[in-house]
């Protein structure tokens, strides 16, 4: 595997090596993909879901350098399954669906941990608010594609998601936890 | 003095009701209050403390009607009317129909509503009803219609008992207070 790795590390050198260029382009096959995201109230876990999100994909498991991840999630796509609940979310306290509808995350370096696991850093675009968040995924591939699965928390008062009184993270806990799992297949 | 007798209520018998006397009262003021609150964090806390207080009427409840069932309670006093002493029986009923039926409903209301709940932040209440918008808001008005009628009874249940002492001027009342023994 080292091997592998160190002769495509040469690759542009050698002229007879044929440079991977940035790795396959991938697209996210939804109905196999979910993007789930669990809140907390009163230290109950309380699990939402975003139906509508698209996840593209640059990316060589093996040279993951020049890899590039973009995920748009439909804001407005949010159920987290009580009926008043969704309600109060779509409000500019909450998610302010009129003026935000949509959220995206740009990676801007992608890079292995170890084995299987790998992380993009980048920039997530939520309520309008920019911040830098780090999303550690697992690659599997299989015969007709790919899946990436991983999990991150997030701070909901980073991007304003909870303003004014609900701001107070006693009722509505301060940490959110994001879990994706994204089906993908080589595109073209 | 632990367990009942003809004229004297034993005391687990006296803790049950006055702590369960407490609760409830507490229950029904927070439940009007988490009902008519707007919505905000204060809201979301008064529905915790009334759920998890209403699991906690629930669960004694069940170990109060255990103790009576083991227990029966002091005679009524001789010389009541047949129609007090019939008031009295269905007025206790009603009561513990009602301990009992008010936490279920609210249960059944929470299960259908769908909102996660930890009891007292530490035990999950699971559900006893499938998630159901239309069975949540049917039921809650169930919930408070049986909060009226619990009102409507525990009037008569305390009116009744200041009777007894004040008009009547029998044990009834003086017997379930705590540190008073009647002389056998």
């Amino acid at each position: 595997m080292k091997g592998i790795v160190s002769v495509l590390g040469l690759c542009g050198v050698l002229a007879f090596a044929p440079c991977p260029a940035q790795g396959a382009d991938w697209k996210m096959d939804p109905a196999g993909s979910k993007l789930e995201f669990v809140a907390t109230f009163e230290k109950a876990a309380a699990p939402g879901e975003f139906k509508e999100f698209d996840a593209r994909l640059r990316f060589d498991p093996d040279k993951p350098a020049g890899s590039r991840l973009e995920v748009t999630v439909k804001v407005t796509s949010a159920d987290m399954n009580v009926a008043d609940v969704n309600k109060e979310i779509r409000g500019k306290d909450w998610f302010d669906y009129a003026a935000f509808p949509q959220a995206e995350f740009r990676s801007t370096e992608l890079r292995r941990i170890e084995g299987n696991r790998y992380v993009a850093r980048g920039i997530l675009l939520l309520k309008g608010v920019k911040q830098p968040v780090e999303v550690p995924f697992s690659w599997t591939a299989s015969a007709d594609g790919a899946v990436m699965e991983g999990e991150l928390t997030v701070k909901r008062g980073a991007f304003g998601i909870g303003t004014g009184e609900w701001a107070a993270t006693n009722v509505i806990g301060a940490d959110v936890k994001v879990k994706f799992k994204v089906k993908l297949r080589k595109a073209g | 003095m632990l367990r009942n007798t003809a004229d004297s209520w034993g005391a687990p018998a006296k803790l049950f009701h006055w702590v369960m006397a407490a609760l409830i009262l507490a229950q029904i003021a927070l439940g009007v209050m988490a009902a008519s609150w707007r919505v905000s964090p204060a809201k979301l806390e008064l529905f915790f403390w009334h759920k998890s207080n209403g699991m906690l009427i629930l669960a004694l409840v069940a170990l109060r009607l255990l103790w009576r069932l083991a227990n029966p309670p002091p005679e009524l006093p001789s010389g009541m009317a047949a129609w007090e002493r019939a008031a009295a029986r269905l007025s206790h009923l009603l009561l513990y129909a009602l301990m009992i039926a008010m936490p279920v409903t609210g249960w059944i209301v929470s299960s259908a509503s769908n909102v996660p709940f930890r009891i007292f932040w530490l035990i999950p209440l699971p559900a006893i009803v499938a998630p159901d918008e239309p069975t949540a808001d049917l039921v809650a008005l169930v919930h408070g219609g049986l909060a009226v009628l619990l009102a409507l009874v525990l009037s008569a249940h305390i009116g009744a008992a200041l009777r007894h002492h004040f008009v009547k001027r029998d044990a009834v009342l003086e017997r379930m207070l705590p540190g008073i023994r009647r002389a056998p």
